[in-house]
This record gives structure tokens, sequence and C-alpha cells, in this order.
């Protein structure tokens, strides 16, 4: 019996402590908000934003729910004795110290300390959202009971969900059921077909054609943002995704673009005024260069080493731009304002333009990216990823190779920065922290190395979700790293892991009969 | 006169104040089976990776096809028609085994990657044929029908097959087996034993080979070459070497030939008393 209460304990006391943490960065009424949005506006059509109690109370019973539900081990035994005492174990233990910390701030607060002078989100209207108006005492007990509470039902229903047999044989059943279906193999004929195949592309292009026009601006200002980081993905994966190579500067060929492009097309400072597509295509040709420069002298280095040089790269590009030195050539930390952007018909781009632009190149850069992977080259890159020093033994320039990678990972960042800086109309050195670098290579870690519908997934999830959580945006970090973590652990290959290609043995089996023949 | 595939002049190599190949001289008969043995750190490997280009000998020269390639790059050596495999696999893991095979072709392959998002005539006819002959390679090492199964899945034997496939691919002249047959129960070594000297015979190469199973080596050798410390100490056909003085001391330490005798004559007595 002891082994289930202390299960109980462990997992109360983890989600428990994450609950404090999130009470004092001031999340609680974030996620509150967010169930509100979730189910609120039903019951609420007027659309008066207060956040109720009851929304608070499901967001704690989440958390007390999760706690119950990680008691629950997924091979163990256990009678309903044990987990109603693992699932109490851990909500009170999990109640206790919320209620706890809850208390603590609660009579802080009502002695009139200033906690935003510690803990600066914890507000006036948080703090009484948080104590639902009462006293602290009762307010804890309310935490503690509904932990408690939602614990024990989290424990039951999973222990309920997963002895019952229904569950695993509707789970086989489906897959059975896939299985003989064969439906990958139907898909892959039907697929083969070229009419059924230029037919879908056909319905692919008038989907990408419509959808703008249906977002409106907002929606479209978003997307855009997604396909952009797409593009940097796409890069980014073909360095680091296909020939391993941990490059953590990558911000530097997106500013390189970007500037490139400005400079180029702005009245100030230079007042050149070039073609747009020609300061585009300079763009990308400038951060190709760029790729060069740094490769010749670095890409002998390996691993750790590589990253530390690139990661100084990166931000001594962005120190520059913004230095009094290139103060003349790039307008300092003021930034380029009316950047050129392209005409259609004579007029500006409009936003849904933008968007028809970027997924044209999007849907060329997954082509091009597709057809690299497939080939001599990203056999190449790829057994350098996978061992460096016999890739070589086996033939392959791997300086060389490297090298190409960084290069053609440059240009799709070049071609990024011009678009980015285009459609905002304005770029300054803030536009390229480090953190440009870090969200791409999450893209491509989250989405799966060296997978492209991975860098679709990862750009979608990484930038478009946020943007649509308006609320999560302050705590977009603490998402990120939760995230990561949740993966590594869960899906340490990727949301969707890079398949190689199948090569088909019909072709071969073809020529042999051929050649039978003829013998 | 033989002519040989490859040939050493004493060659040195020391890592720190550890010499692990002193001086050695080699001299590989072309299309022959030679194996090179030795106690554990007696320099084999080391050895191996200075003809394959992984370390530069400190002194002496290795030719091989009328090139001195000491010193040159590995893709180089590899161009020049030498393969190898290695004593603890080294697949390319997350890669098929179709795939991996298509690497070893790399060498030979010309199109470059702009004609293979271009997808050219060209580009189509270098894959097509490629394909067609690693599909053969793979038939050829008995893999039949594995070509789509990721490298690090295939069973232990069968990743040794392929990566003598993948060796193989950039059609060599001289091939280098370290420890082909290592972790191998008695029947697979047999099966590995009659591959290699089929693959000498049907594809016409050079085979170097280290190996630590005797019977193996006995069998299939033309000359085998001992290594102890790093110092060649023997050389020569197998019946010579089992025979070799410091052979035996060199495997069972000084008086070895003595303890043998004393010990088959135990033997003889413990039947006798029977």
């Amino acid at each position: 019996m002891l082994p289930h209460i202390k299960k109980g304990l462990v997992s109360g006391f983890t989600v428990g402590i994450v609950f404090v943490f999130l009470i004092l960065i001031g999340f609680i009424s974030v996620g509150a908000g967010m169930i509100w949005d979730l189910f609120g506006n039903l019951n609420n059509p007027s659309g008066n934003v207060t956040l109720t109690v009851s929304n608070l109370i499901i967001f704690i019973g989440l958390f007390g729910f999760l706690a119950g539900l990680t008691t629950w081990d997924k091979g163990a035994e256990g009678d309903w004795v044990q987990t109603l005492l693992a699932g109490l174990a851990a909500g009170l233990l999990g109640g206790v110290l919320v209620g706890a910390v809850i208390w603590e701030i609660g009579s802080l607060y009502e002695q009139g300390v200033d906690l935003r002078a510690y803990l600066p989100n914890l507000c006036p209207e948080e703090m009484t959202f948080l104590l639902f108006d009462h006293s602290p005492m009762a307010a804890a007990l309310v935490y503690l009971i509904s932990w408690v509470s939602f614990s024990l039902a989290g424990a039951l229903i999973t222990k309920a969900v997963s002895t019952r047999d229904w569950f695993s044989k509707i789970n086989s059943k489906i897959k059975d059921g896939v299985n003989r279906l064969a439906l990958k193999d139907q898909i892959q004929k039907v697929l083969e077909n070229k009419a059924v195949l230029i037919g879908l592309l056909i319905l692919l292009g008038l989907v990408l054609y419509f959808l703008p026009l249906a977002w409106g601006s907002y929606l479209n200002y978003i997307m855009g943002t997604v396909a952009i980081y797409v593009l940097l993905g796409l890069g980014l994966n073909i360095i680091v995704g296909y020939s391993g190579q941990l490059v953590l500067g990558y911000v530097a060929f997106f500013a390189i673009g970007a500037y490139t492009y400005a400079l180029l097309t702005a009245p100030a400072p230079h007042g050149i005024e070039l073609n747009v597509w020609l300061a585009m295509a300079t763009a990308m040709v400038t951060a190709t260069l760029t790729g060069l420069l740094l490769g010749l002298p670095i890409l002998n280095l390996r691993g750790d080493y590589l990253a530390i040089v690139t990661l100084g790269f990166g931000e001594i590009i962005r120190i520059l731009i913004r230095s009094d030195l290139l103060t003349p050539l790039t307008n300092g930390p003021k930034g380029i304002t009316n950047i050129g952007q392209p005409t259609w018909h004579g007029h500006i781009f409009s936003d849904v333009n933008y968007m028809h632009l970027l997924f044209l190149l999007v849907l060329v850069g997954l082509f091009v990216a597709k057809r690299l992977k497939d080939s001599r080259t990203g056999r190449a890159w790829i057994s350098i990823r996978e061992d460096q020093t016999v890739a070589q033994a086996t033939g392959v320039n791997t300086y060389r190779y490297k090298i190409l990678a960084l290069l053609l990972g440059a240009a799709f960042a070049g071609l990024g920065g011009a678009l980015f800086a285009s459609r905002n109309q304005f770029t300054g050195p803030e536009d390229f922290m480090l953190m440009v670098s870090v969200n791409v290579l999450c893209i491509v870690i989250v989405g799966g190395m060296g997978s492209l519908p991975g860098v679709l997934i990862g750009a979608f999830v990484l930038k478009g979700l946020p943007e649509l959580l308006r609320e999560l945006e302050d705590y977009r970090l603490l998402a990120f790293g939760a995230l990561l973590v949740v993966m590594m652990i869960v899906r340490p290959s990727g949301l969707l892991p890079a398949r190689q290609t199948q090569f088909s043995r019909a072709q071969h089996d073809k020529y042999k009969q051929e050649r039978a023949e003829v013998n | 006169m033989t002519s040989f595939a490859i040939s050493a002049a004493g060659v040195s190599k020391r890592f720190g104040g550890l010499t692990a190949v002193n001086g050695v001289d080699l001299a590989v008969p072309e299309y022959s089976i030679s194996s090179i043995i030795g106690p554990n750190g007696a320099g084999k490997t080391t050895l191996f990776n200075c003809v394959s280009g992984f370390y530069i000998p400190d002194e002496g020269e290795i030719r091989f096809g009328g090139h001195a390639i000491q010193g040159l790059p590995t893709h180089k050596i590899c161009d020049l028609g030498i393969a190898r495999t290695y004593q603890n696999i080294r697949l390319f893991k997350q890669m098929t085994a179709i795939e991996n095979i298509l690497v070893g072709y790399h060498p030979r392959m010309s199109t470059s990657w702009a004609e293979s998002i271009l997808h050219t005539r060209r580009y189509r006819q270098e894959q097509k044929n490629a394909l067609e002959e690693a599909f053969e390679l793979l038939d050829y090492v008995g893999l039949s029908g594995m070509g789509n199964i990721l490298a690090r899945n295939l069973p232990y034997g069968a990743q040794r097959r392929l990566e003598i496939a993948r060796a193989l691919a950039s059609n060599p002249t001289l091939l280098l087996l370290d420890e082909p047959t290592a972790g191998m129960n008695s029947q697979e070594t047999g099966e590995m034993r009659a591959f290699i000297k089929e693959l000498r015979d049907s594809r016409h190469i050079t085979i170097l080979l280290i190996e630590h199973d005797m019977r193996v080596v006995m069998d299939i050798s033309d000359q085998v070459t001992v290594l102890d410390y790093g110092l060649k100490i023997a050389e020569g056909k197998p019946a010579e070497i089992q025979s070799d003085q410091r052979v035996i001391e060199a495997y069972l330490g000084p008086g070895a030939a003595a303890l043998s005798e004393k010990f088959t004559r135990k033997r003889i007595d413990h039947v006798a008393k029977r």
C-alpha cells in the first residue's frame, strides 16, 4: 500500500509546485481567462468579460485532476482502495501546498503589504481574484477542497478508463481496420495517377488563393509571420536537420537579408530605391555570401564549438548594425523606415497579396527542400549528420557539403529577411535578437529534425498559436520551455519525425526481368 | 613477380609517448586475401586508420596504385579505390539500408545540388542507375527485401553485411575489413568466411582484414602479417605463422612453447590413464 501513497505524494508535490509557481507569476487569471474563452462564451453571450469563480475552480481542478491522473501507473496493478489512497495523497499534499501559499500571500495582502514589489504580477485585482474576495483562510480551504476532490476524481477516472478492456479493444480495432484498408497504399496508388495529382494541386492552389481573402488582415498578419518562419525553418532545417551542424546564429543571415533589402529600397539613408524584386534577389545573394564568409573558417569545428562560434556571430551582426561605426550605413538604432514594397498592377501589395506571395514562396521552398533531401546531395548531408568521419571515408567531401548546406540555408534566411522587412515597412536592430535564432531552432526541433511537415507544424505551433492565444503572450517563454520539456519526454524525435524515403523495388525488378529476357 | 595492391614502408604512428605502429613494412599482393593479426593493442586498427587516411603516419610511406597516399584526406583515398568497414559497426543509423549503399555510390555520381532540384535528365538517369545497382548489391550481400529498413533496426549480422555493401558501392580495388566476424556465432562466421572468399573471386578485388578468429584467418588468408606492440614480428603463409615461435610467444607469453608442450603431454597422460 505504501508505494501507492508515495507515488501520490510525488505527483501531488510536483504538480503542486508547478501550480504555486503559476500563482506567483500571476498566470492563474490568464489560465482562467483561457477557460473562459473556451467555455464561458456559451453561458455568457453578452460578452461581459468578468472572470468568474467557476472558471477559477475549473482551472484549479484541472491541476488537481492532473495530479490524480499522474498517480496512475500504467503497468502496475492496483485495486480501488489503493487508487483512492494515491489520489487522496496527491490531492492532500498538493492542496496543502497550494493552500498554504494562498494563505500566506493572502494574509500579507490583507496586512497591506504591496506584493508587487516582489512579484510584479500580483496586483490587487489578481489578489482579489485569487482569494475569491474572501478571507485568506476561506480561500485556502476552497483550494484544498477542490484539489482533493479533483485529484480523487482524476485518479479514479484514470483507473476506470485504463482497466476497461473496451478502451484498448476499440483502440486495436481501429488500428486493425486501418491496416486492413491499407489506406496508405491506396493513397499512394491514387497519388501515382498524374491526373489526380494535378487535380489535387489545383485544389490546393485554389484553397491557398481564397484563404487569405477570407482571413481578414489580422489573421493574414499572423499567418504571414508563420509563413516567414516556415521559410526560415526550411533553411535552418537544411543546416541543422539535414547536415547536422548546430548553427545558433541563424538570425545573422535573416538580419543581413532584411537590411540588404531595406537599404536598397528605402528612400533613407541611401535613397537607392532599387526595384524590389531585384532587391529581394540581392538580399538572398548577400546572405549567401555571408554564409560563405562565415562557413569557410569555422565549419571545421564540430558540435558545441560550432554552436558557440555561430552564436557569437549572430550577436556580432546585430551589434554591428546598431553600432556608431556603421550608423552612416545602417541608420543605427533608429532603424530604417519606408522600406519599399512590391506592387501588383500599379497597386502596392495588400496583406492578401503578401500572403499569396508567401504561400508561393513556401511551396517553392518545400519543393526545393524535398528534392534536395532525396538527392545525392541530401544523402551526403544526412550521412554527415549521422557520422561525419565515416561519411568522409565513404567518399563524401564533408567540408564542401557542410558549406553548401550553410549557403542554401542562408539563402532561405536572406529571402525570409527581405520579406519580413518589406512586409513590416520598418526594420531595426531589435528585430534581430538572439531569440529569433532560438525560435527557428525550436521550430526545427519541435517539428522533427529533418522533417518538412515538421517545419510547417512547428512554425504554426510556435509562432501561430501564441499569436492566436493572445493571453499567453506574456507567458510565451514559459509555454515554450514547458512545451520543449514535455516534447522531449513524450516525443523525443519531434511532432512529425522525419521519414526516410522509401525506394520502390518495382523499377529494379522490371529492369532485371528485361535483362533476363535479353539473355 | 607479383604486383602489390598496397605497400607500406616504415610506417610509424605515435600518440604522445606511445608508439602504436612502429616502422611497419607491409606488402599486400594484388587479388589476395591478407590478414593482419596480433594481440589486443598491437596497432592493427591504427595501421588500418593510417591506410584509410584517418591518421597521418608520423613516418613512412604508403603507396597505393602508384600514388603516395599518406596525408590525403579520407574522401580522396576513397576516390582512389580503398574502402573499409569498422570494428564496431558504423552505419548511418537513421538511413535505410538502400540509402546507406547509395551514400557509398556518392563518389561515383556527379550531379550537383542544382540538378537535383531541377531533376534534369542526367540526374534522373544517374539516380536510376545507382538505385538499380544498389538493389543488386543488396541482393549480393544477401539482404534482399531489407532495402527500406532503417540500418539501426537490422539484425547484427545484416548490419555487418550492409557495411560491406556500402564499402563495395564505391567500386574499390582494395577492401579493408576490420574484424568482419566479431560478435558472430560459428554459423554466421562460417557464412562470412565463405562470403569473403567469394567476394575476392567474383569481384576481383584485394582484401586486407583484421581478424581475431584464427580459424577464419588460417582458412582464408593467402598471407598473414603479425603485429605485436606496433612491430611486425612475422609475415608469411598461414602454415608458417602457426609454427612461428615469436608469434606463439606474442600471444601466450614467453615460455609458452614449453607450456603448450607440457599441456599436450599432460593430456596424453590423461588419455593413457583412462
